[in-house]
């Protein structure tokens, strides 16, 4: 049989335990909030969101961008057959992120790269950082 | 030059990626989540019965990027699995797409039943 079974009892093991608290992430334990686990930054020129949804289609996303919020939707479906052990999230998801500056709507592009969804969306030029120039009298 | 990567990849969180294991009639399948894995950066051991599936992730932001949540970051994902004798060790396919690793291992063929004629003496 294809063993790594415990799938009838989520106990760890103690190496199992000894071992997640090794890989453990020193941002804490985020991952368990929502899913999928998102990154939100920005630079001078744009706001980026990043989620990890590895085995989603970039097709079966749905983004809506309301006037302050960028909606992001979908569904994970998992594979047909008798499973040993099953880990991997599925279903529906659905997360909401508050956008603080204005955006340029037309410009917003989204793309998936190895099971990471990455949107970006165009500051509006008004919130844009400039460069004034100061005439000496 | 490698040690200054080992030293590089220390660096980054280790985890173990969820996996799906199940089985259908021409095989065992396993799927595991390896979001940000380019296929270069991953590597697939069979050693013994042990198979044993590494990839480093990373994402690669831009200069000057300031982060204001981040709930995933670059890391390191292990993970070994037991495998039975009844997979065919030289017939397993891998195959990564869109940050998931498909791993089939089809069962060995079945020997056919074979009737004993008997010699009568």
């Amino acid at each position: 049989m294809v063993i790594d079974f415990n799938t009838l009892y989520n106990f760890p093991s103690r190496f199992d335990r000894m071992f997640q608290e090794f890989f453990r992430s020193p941002m804490g334990d985020d991952r368990r909030f929502a899913y999928p686990p998102l990154n939100l930054s920005n630079d001078d020129e744009a706001i980026y969101v990043r989620a990890e949804l590895p085995g989603v289609k970039i097709e079966d996303i749905e983004l809506t961008l309301t006037d302050k919020t960028l909606v992001l939707k979908g569904e994970r479906s998992a594979p047909q057959g008798k499973y040993y052990r099953q880990e991997r999230p599925s279903g529906v998801f659905n997360r909401v992120i508050n956008i603080g500056v204005p955006v340029d709507r037309d410009k917003v592009t989204a793309a998936m790269t190895d099971g990471v969804l990455t949107v970006t969306l165009p500051k509006a030029d008004e919130v844009k950082p400039r460069s004034i120039n100061i005439e000496i009298a | 030059m490698s040690e200054i990567t080992k030293k590089e990849e220390r660096n980054v969180p280790r985890y173990r990626p969820a996996t799906d294991i199940l089985e259908r009639e021409d095989g065992f399948y396993i799927y595991i989540d390896l979001p940000g894995v380019k296929r270069e950066d991953m590597t697939i051991d069979l050693q013994e019965d042990e198979l044993t599936v590494t990839g480093v992730s990373r994402l690669g932001q831009g200069e000057g990027e300031h982060f204001v949540e981040m709930q995933f970051g670059d890391s390191e994902y292990v993970r070994s699995i037991s495998i039975t004798d009844i997979v065919d060790r030289e017939r397993i396919k891998a195959n990564l797409e869109n940050g998931v690793l498909e791993l089939l291992l089809p069962k060995v063929e079945k020997t056919q039943p074979k009737r004993i004629e008997i010699q009568a003496g």
